[in-house]
């Protein structure tokens, strides 16, 4: 009886195999895999994936999605090269505009104003504006007023915005020769102006000290080391200078680079006006 | 074939006892230094008289490391340190801008509080602050956040 039964198992795991019926690398299968991927995260396969069926499916979501692919692997030229010409029929020709800006912003960031003639959608063209906009930020000069460059954002967005345009606009630089000529009639005083307190406090002690150690040498007839004192603390009085401008140019410097900082936080927090999208939900 | 399992348990304990380690190896001394290692030990003390400015230059690196560097020790908190600083300096400018900006570092050097918040650090904790940003040219700072980490 047990031999029949074993016997029995055996026969059906043969016949009842896995069947060559079902085709794994089927393209449907494919793309479904890739899907699986690109839900993971694993961009650099899903592309893979979908490269293998583009050309057989020729499924707009799978070029968009090796769109986004390629943009979240940081290959932004090679993701705008897959649409060099827009297909305006394309159920996804807003958002690959809407892409393409914002993969030129990431690859470098500077100054893009883009214009249709072809009407978008009123999201994608607000967004479109709003990158506009923002990279407005990135440019030498803005040359539009305060409330022309917060026109396209709302509310929620209005805040960051104008705390942009306020810091592009004004940016708080401090100026080098001031902290040169400050540092010069009161040694340290422009460091402090920079925002050096510590260091401004240090330079203004190490000075005092080495003018009173060589006033205090001469005084005392010792005139070699006076002059060791004087020669030390003219070095160190000129290096105060020196470092005061330094110290302000640093600070313009750091201000530069808040302002760019700020841009890029503020366009990955907006997701650069991208819709979200439920590919994976 | 019966296997005669004390010949081999026999085998086994005599290869072991054989083998095994000697007392010789077991205790013997380790030459392991426990001295921290200091770059003064690795000076460049030679001169090359190709260019005049060069020698002026490397005898102000030199008067500097025998008479402050190699007495205080590596306690220079910056990288590159003080008189690494002086010859990037002299590279990129004259003798005097060098001295200038060789005594604002030590002054910097010489503060003793908040320089955490101000200085990006080195892999080893050491602060980073290149010659670079401090040659008056607003094009060649590099201005990096004083919360990252920098490859040296």
């Amino acid at each position: 009886m047990r031999k029949y039964f074993i016997l029995l198992i055996i026969l059906n795991s043969i016949i009842i195999a896995q069947q060559d019926s079902i085709d794994f690398r089927s393209p449907e299968n494919i793309k479904k895999f890739g899907d699986y991927l690109f839900c993971q995260g694993d961009y650099l396969r899903a592309v893979e994936e979908y490269k293998s069926v583009q050309n057989i499916l020729r499924n707009d979501t799978v070029n968009f999605k090796m769109m986004l692919c390629y943009s979240n692997l940081g290959l932004y030229e090679t993701s705008n090269d897959l649409y060099k010409e827009t297909s305006w029929v394309s159920p996804f020709h807003n958002d690959i505009e809407l892409l393409k800006i914002k993969n030129k912003l990431l690859e470098m960031p500077r100054s893009i104003q883009v214009f249709y003639d072809v009407p978008m959608d009123s999201v994608f063209s607000i967004g479109i504006s709003k990158l506009n906009m923002t990279s407005r930020l990135y440019g030498e000069d803005i040359r539009i007023s305060k409330s022309q460059f917060l026109s396209p954002f709302d509310e929620k967005e209005n805040k960051a915005a104008a705390s942009l345009y306020d810091l592009k606009t004004n940016p708080p630089y401090k100026s080098p020769a001031l902290a040169g000529i400050m540092s010069a009639i009161i040694p340290g005083t422009g460091k402090m102006y920079s925002g050096e307190w510590a260091d401004g406090i240090t330079s203004f002690i190490v000075t005092g000290l080495m003018a009173f150690l060589a006033y205090d040498n001469f005084h005392a007839g010792h005139n070699t080391r006076g002059w060791i004192f004087t020669t030390l603390g003219t070095f160190f009085y000129g290096g105060n200078v020196y470092g005061s401008i330094a110290a302000a140019q640093i600070f313009n410097a750091k201000i530069n680079f808040d302002i760019q900082d700020g841009i890029k936080l503020f366009l990955d927090h907006n997701n650069y006006f991208l819709p979200d999208y439920d590919f994976c939900k | 074939m019966r296997i005669d399992f004390k010949l081999v348990f026999f085998v086994l304990l005599f290869s072991i006892t054989a083998f095994c380690q000697t007392e010789q190896l077991k205790w013997q001394k380790a030459d392991i230094s426990y001295e921290k290692e200091n770059n003064f030990r690795h000076r460049d003390y030679s001169f090359q008289f190709n260019d005049a400015g060069e020698v002026v230059k490397k005898s102000l690196a030199m008067t500097y490391w025998f008479f402050i560097s190699d007495v205080d020790g590596d306690n220079c908190p910056f990288r590159p340190s003080c008189s690494s600083f002086l010859i990037d300096a002299a590279k990129e400018t004259n003798i005097l801008q060098t001295s200038l900006m060789f005594f604002d570092r030590f002054t910097r050097d010489m503060n003793v509080f908040k320089r955490k918040n101000h200085y990006p650090r080195v892999k080893d904790g050491h602060y980073y602050d290149p010659p670079l940003n401090y040659t008056l040219s607003e094009t060649k700072i590099q201005y990096i956040p004083a919360s990252s980490v920098v490859k040296e």
